[in-house]
C-alpha cells in the first residue's frame, strides 16, 4: 500500500491533531439540559441498578469514541488517496517521440506521414493503462515536448494535436537522450519512437546513445519511396563582376525508378533557365550554371516530375537563394595623387570614388556618409568617423603608431583568414622601404616582416569603424603591379561594407543560424516564410535563430533590415524510403507494448463510503441511545 | 443545596404559592356533616363531646354496676336490681368526651412541585376532614410541616372554627426540605394529648418517611396516613442528556433518558407507593393513597369511607 496523496507523516500529523481534540471534546462534559425533580432518590434507585451495568456503559461510550476515531482514520486514509503498491509499479511511463522531420510531409501515405504519426500517437494514448503516463515531445532537429508527464488522455491528445512538421531532419540521438533522461529511474519506462525511420545512427559527438533500463518501441509510418530533391544549391556573384553570377545545385533522386525531371530556375520571380533532366534510381545530378545574370536579388530552383504528377516529398522540390546584395559605396581618398591606387579603385563600378588632397580632406569629410576613407601617405590628426584604408600612415594620430623605417621588408608572414588578404599572393611582394607599425592590443597584424616581428600590415576597429593600415608607400614597391593589389583595395572596401566571400547564399534549416545584424540591439523581429513574425535574440552581433522552414526571411534589427533564405538541402530527408526498427544501445525496437486491465484503484471512494456507513450507524445508535 | 440554588430560576422552582380558595362548595359541605373521623383507640376527652371515653359518668351509655357507697347520687341507684336482689347497686354510665385530631400537612417544597396540585390536594383533604371533626364536636388541630413545624392552627372546636382552619391552611405555602422524623419529633413534643393525627404528604422524605410515622406510633397516636400522589410525577416526559436537580435537598445527578430509563424510573415510582403501603400494612397504619387525578369528593365520599377512614 502507498499513499500517492498526502505522505504518511502529514497523515499521521492529521489524525493525532484531529484525533486529540476528538478525544478532549469526549473528555468535556456537555452543559446538559436541567430538570427540576420532587424527590431524586428516585433516581437514585433507577441510577443505582444502572451503575452496576456501568462496566458496559463505559464500554459503549468506549465503543462511541473508536467509532469516532475510526471515521476520523477512514477521512485521513482517504486524503492519503492510497493504492496497491503493484498498481504503481505496474505502470508504464511512456515518452512518445513524434517525428516531425521534413520526410514526415510526405504524401506517400494519405493525407500524410505526420497526420498517420498523429493517429498511430493517438492510438497509444487511448491504449494508456489507468496507471500509465505519458510524455509527447516532438522529434525534428530539436526534441520539444509538448506536455509534462501525465495520464490525462485528452490533454495527451491535444499534445499530440499539436505537433507540427518542420523543413528539418530529425536529431534522433538528441531525442533519445532526452527521452531517457525523462525516464531515469522510472520503473517500467518506454520509448515509443513514431517515424518513417530515417532517423540515422542513434550516436552523436558524445558517443552512442545508453536507453538504460528504457524499452525502445517503434511505429512505422510511410510506405513509398518516389522522391527527387535538390539537396544542393548555392549562388554568388563575381567578385569583379558583381552584375552576373553562378549558380550551383545538386538534383537526387531517391527513388528506385528512373525520373524525368523539369528545373527551373527563378530569378526575382522571373525564369531564368529551364531544363529538363533524367535521374537513374539513387542518382545525385550536380548542375552548374556559370554566367548568369538577369536577377538582382533572389534566385529559387523548383523541380517537378516532366509528366506532371508530383512526387511524395514537395519540401525538398524548392531551393531558394539570395544574392548578396549590392549598392553603390562612396570612397573618399585623400590623396595627392596616386594613379595605381585611382586605377585599382576603378575596377569596382560600383564604387563612388571622390579624390580630393589632404588640404581638402577636412571639408570633405565633414559632409559625412563615406562608406570608407583612403588615405595615401598622409594620416588626419583625427581618425574619421568611417572606415579607413592607410597607405603608408605617418605620425602617431593614426589608428596604429608608426614606428622605425624598415629597409626592404617583406610579407614574410600572412594571415590569409583575414578577408583583406584571403586569396592574395603577397610572399614574393618587393617593398624598397617601409615602416614598423605598432598594433594595439586586439588588433589583427595581416602582414609582418623579418620573419613576423615587424607588423606591416595592420587590421583592427576602432570606436566602431575598421581600419587597414600599410606601412609602406605602394609605389616604392611592385605590388602595384601584381594582381594581388586591386584585389587587395576591393576585398578592403568589401570588408568595410561587409561584402566578402563568406556571404551565404541559402542557410540549411536544422541549424542554428547566426545573421549579422548592425547596431547594439538586443533583439531583433524576423518575418518567416508564412508571413509571421517572430522575435530572436542578438548575441555578438548576429541573430541568433533555429531554422525550421524553408524561404526568404526578413531580419529588421533596430531600424536596417536585412534578408536571407533557408533550405532543406538533406539528402537523407530526401530519402524518403521508410526504414525498419531502429536499433538502439544494441537493443532492436519493438512494437509498443498494450496496457493491462484492473490497475487502477480508487480507494479512497471506498474508504467514504466506509464513513458514510458509519456515520449512518453512529447516527442510529445514538438516537436509539445504544451508545450512550 | 447545590451550586446551582444562586440562579434565580432554579430558586423560584422551589417555593410553589398554593391557590387553594377553592375548598368546597356547600353541597359537598352538607355531605360532609353526615361523615365522622374513626378512631380506634378511645382517648381521653376533656370536654364533653360525642366520643366514648375511659371515664364513666354521665353519658347515656350503661356500663357496669357497683355498690353503693355513702354520698352517692341517689338518682344512679338502680331500682330494679334492688327489688330483686334487695342490693343498692349503682349504675355506671359511659361517659362521651371530644377527640383530639391532629392534621399534619407536609408543607415541603416537593409538594408544590410543578403547579402546585399536591399541596392544594393535600390541603382540601385536610380542611375536609377537619370540617368532619369539627362537626362532630372534635378538638382539631392542623400543623404544616417540613423538618419542622412550619405552622400550626392551635386546637379548636365546633363547626363554625372551619374558617379558621381554612384561613390557616390558605396561608400554607410549600418550602423547605422534607424530614418528618425530626418534624413529628416536635409535634408529640408540641401535643401531649394523644389523638388521632392524619398525615397528608407526598411521603417523599430522603431520610424515611418511616421515621415520622414510628414517632407518632410510639408516642400512642393513632395515625391515618393520607399518601398524595401525582401519577405524572411517575412518567416524567424527559428525553435525552438532562441533569437532574432535587429541588428539595438540590442534589444534581447527569441521568441520560432513555424509553428504558423512563420504564425504570415508572416502576421505581409503583414501587416506592408499594413501599409505602406496604409498611403502612406491616404496621397496622390505614393508608390511603390519594391520587391527584382522582376527582376530590370522590375521594372524600368515597374512598375515604371504603378505607374505613371515615363512617
Amino acid at each position: 500500500m502507498i499513499f500517492s496523496g498526502l505522505p504518511l507523516a502529514e497523515l499521521l500529523a492529521i489524525f493525532g491533531a484531529v484525533g486529540v481534540g476528538v478525544v478532549v471534546l469526549y473528555i468535556l462534559k456537555l452543559r446538559r439540559r436541567v430538570v427540576v425533580v420532587p424527590f431524586s432518590p428516585l433516581w437514585e434507585r433507577i441510577l443505582r441498578d444502572k451503575e452496576a451495568t456501568s462496566l458496559f456503559s463505559k464500554l459503549k461510550r468506549v465503543l462511541s469514541l473508536l467509532l469516532q476515531l475510526a471515521l476520523l482514520a477512514l477521512l485521513v486514509l482517504a486524503l492519503g488517496d492510497p493504492r496497491a503498491a503493484e498498481s504503481l509499479v505496474q505502470g508504464r511511463t511512456v515518452v512518445v517521440l513524434v517525428d516531425a522531420s521534413a520526410s514526415m510531409q510526405a504524401v506517400d501515405v494519405s493525407p500524410s506521414r505526420l497526420e498517420v504519426a498523429r493517429g498511430e500517437a493517438k492510438k497509444i494514448v487511448r491504449g494508456l493503462g489507468g496507471a500509465d503516463r505519458m510524455l509527447v515531445a516532438q522529434m525534428d532537429a530539436m526534441v520539444t515536448p509538448l506536455g509534462p508527464v501525465t495520464a490525462d488522455t485528452s490533454a495527451l491528445e491535444r499534445e499530440v494535436d499539436a505537433v507540427r512538421a518542420t523543413d528539418t531532419r530529425a536529431d534522433f540521438p538528441r531525442a533519445l537522450r532526452f527521452a531517457s533522461d525523462v525516464l531515469r529511474g522510472v520503473p517500467r519506462g518506454e520509448i515509443v519512437v513514431v517515424s518513417d525511420g530515417a532517423l540515422g545512427e542513434a550516436s552523436d559527438a558524445t558517443g552512442p546513445v545508453h536507453l538504460g533500463d528504457a524499452r525502445l518501441s517503434f511505429v512505422k509510418v510511410g510506405s513509398g519511396r518516389r522522391n527527387v530533391g535538390v539537396t544542393q544549391f548555392a549562388v554568388r556573384r563575381y567578385p569583379l563582376d558583381k552584375n552576373r553570377y553562378e549558380v550551383m545545385l545538386e538534383l537526387t533522386n531517391t527513388g528506385d525508378a528512373a525520373e524525368d525531371v523539369e528545373l527551373q530556375l527563378l530569378g526575382d520571380g522571373a525564369l531564368v533557365d529551364l531544363t529538363k533532366l533524367r535521374l537513374q534510381p539513387g542518382e545525385r545530378l550536380p548542375r552548374f550554371y556559370p554566367q548568369l545574370s538577369g536577377a538582382s536579388r533572389t534566385l529559387e530552383a523548383n523541380l517537378a516530375l516532366a509528366d506532371g504528377v508530383r512526387d511524395d516529398l514537395a519540401v525538398d522540390d524548392h531551393a531558394y537563394a539570395l544574392l548578396p546584395e549590392r549598392r553603390r559605396a562612396r570612397v573618399l581618398v585623400v590623396t595627392a595623387g596616386n594613379a595605381y591606387l585611382d586605377a585599382a579603385l576603378l575596377l569596382d563600378e560600383y564604387l563612388d570614388v571622390t579624390d580630393v588632397v589632404p588640404a581638402a580632406y577636412s571639408k570633405a569629410i565633414a559632409t559625412g556618409g563615406w562608406d570608407a576613407v583612403v588615405f595615401d601617405g598622409v594620416t588626419p590628426a583625427e581618425m574619421p568617423r568611417a572606415h579607413a584604408l592607410y597607405l603608408d600612415p605617418r605620425g602617431d594620430t593614426g589608428p596604429v603608431k608608426v614606428g622605425p623605417a624598415l629597409v626592404q621588408p617583406g610579407f614574410d608572414k600572412v594571415d590569409r583568414r583575414h578577408p583583406a588578404v584571403r586569396f592574395l599572393a603577397l610572399d614574393d611582394v618587393n617593398v624598397s622601404a617601409g615602416h614598423r607599425l605598432v598594433p594595439q592590443a586586439g588588433d589583427k597584424v595581416l602582414g609582418a616582416s623579418d620573419g613576423g616581428a615587424s607588423p606591416l600590415l595592420v587590421a583592427g576597429d576602432r570606436g566602431g569603424y575598421r581600419f587597414v593600415a600599410l606601412g609602406f608607400d605602394v609605389r616604392d614597391s611592385d605590388l602595384p603591379l601584381r594582381m594581388a593589389w586591386p584585389l587587395f583595395v576591393v576585398d578592403c572596401i568589401n570588408w568595410f561594407t561587409d561584402e566578402d566571400a563568406q556571404y551565404l547564399s541559402t542557410f540549411r534549416t536544422g541549424e542554428v543560424w547566426r545573421i549579422p545584424v548592425a547596431g547594439g540591439v538586443a533583439q531583433a523581429s524576423v518575418k518567416l516564410p508564412d508571413g509571421t513574425t517572430q522575435s530572436v535574440p542578438v548575441h555578438e552581433g548576429r541573430a541568433v535563430m533555429l531554422g525550421e522552414h524553408a524561404g526568404f526571411y526578413e531580419l529588421t534589427a533596430g531600424e536596417q533590415a536585412t534578408s536571407f533564405a533557408a533550405s532543406l538541402l538533406d539528402a537523407s530527408e530526401s530519402a524518403i524510403a521508410p526504414q525498419d526498427a531502429p536499433s538502439v544501445d544494441g537493443k532492436a525496437a519493438g512494437a509498443p507494448e498494450g496496457f493491462r486491465m484492473g490497475v487502477r484503484r480508487e480507494i479512497w471512494i471506498y474508504l467514504l463510503l466506509a464513513v458514510v456507513l458509519l456515520t449512518a450507524l453512529e447516527w442510529a445508535t445514538y438516537h436509539r441511545r445504544l451508545t450512550v | 443545596m447545590g451550586l446551582l440554588d444562586v440562579l434565580p430560576w432554579r430558586r423560584a422552582k422551589r417555593s410553589v404559592p398554593a391557590g387553594d380558595d377553592e375548598i368546597f362548595d356547600d353541597e359537598f359541605q352538607r355531605k360532609l356533616e353526615y361523615l365522622a373521623l374513626v378512631s380506634r383507640r378511645v382517648f381521653a376527652g376533656r370536654l364533653r363531646a360525642e366520643r366514648r371515653t375511659k371515664k364513666s359518668g354521665s353519658g347515656v351509655e350503661f356500663a357496669d354496676h357497683r355498690d353503693y357507697q355513702p354520698g352517692d347520687d341517689f338518682r344512679t341507684l338502680d331500682w330494679n336490681v334492688y327489688q330483686r336482689f334487695e342490693k343498692l347497686l349503682v349504675r355506671l354510665f359511659e361517659e362521651e368526651e371530644d377527640l383530639a385530631i391532629y392534621f399534619i400537612v407536609d408543607a415541603s417544597a416537593s409538594m408544590g412541585f410543578g403547579d402546585g396540585r399536591k399541596l392544594r390536594y393535600a390541603k382540601k383533604v385536610a380542611a375536609a376532614l377537619a370540617y368532619v371533626g369539627l362537626a362532630n364536636l372534635d378538638r382539631v388541630s392542623i400543623v404544616s410541616t417540613t423538618d419542622a413545624i412550619s405552622g400550626r392552627m392551635p386546637e379548636t372546636r365546633g363547626k363554625a372554627r372551619i374558617f379558621k382552619a381554612l384561613r390557616f391552611l390558605r396561608a400554607v405555602r410549600a418550602d423547605g426540605r422534607t424530614d418528618l422524623g425530626d418534624a413529628m419529633k416536635t409535634f408529640v413534643a408540641q401535643n401531649k394529648r394523644r389523638g388521632l393525627a392524619v398525615l397528608v404528604s407526598d411521603l417523599y422524605d430522603p431520610a424515611g418517611f418511616e421515621k415520622g410515622v414510628n414517632v407518632l406510633r410510639y408516642n400512642k397516636f393513632d395515625v391515618f396516613v393520607v399518601h398524595v400522589l401525582d401519577p405524572s410525577e411517575g412518567r416524567p416526559k424527559l428525553h435525552g442528556d438532562v441533569l437532574v436537580y432535587d429541588c428539595e435537598t438540590g442534589d444534581e445527578r447527569e441521568v441520560t433518558v432513555t424509553p428504558k430509563v423512563l420504564t425504570r424510573f415508572a416502576e421505581a415510582f409503583d414501587m416506592h407507593r408499594a413501599d409505602v403501603e406496604r409498611f403502612c400494612v406491616t404496621h397496622q397504619v390505614p393508608y390511603v393513597a390519594a391520587s391527584v387525578e382522582v376527582p376530590f369528593d370522590e375521594l372524600i365520599l368515597h374512598v375515604f369511607r371504603r378505607g374505613g377512614f371515615l363512617r
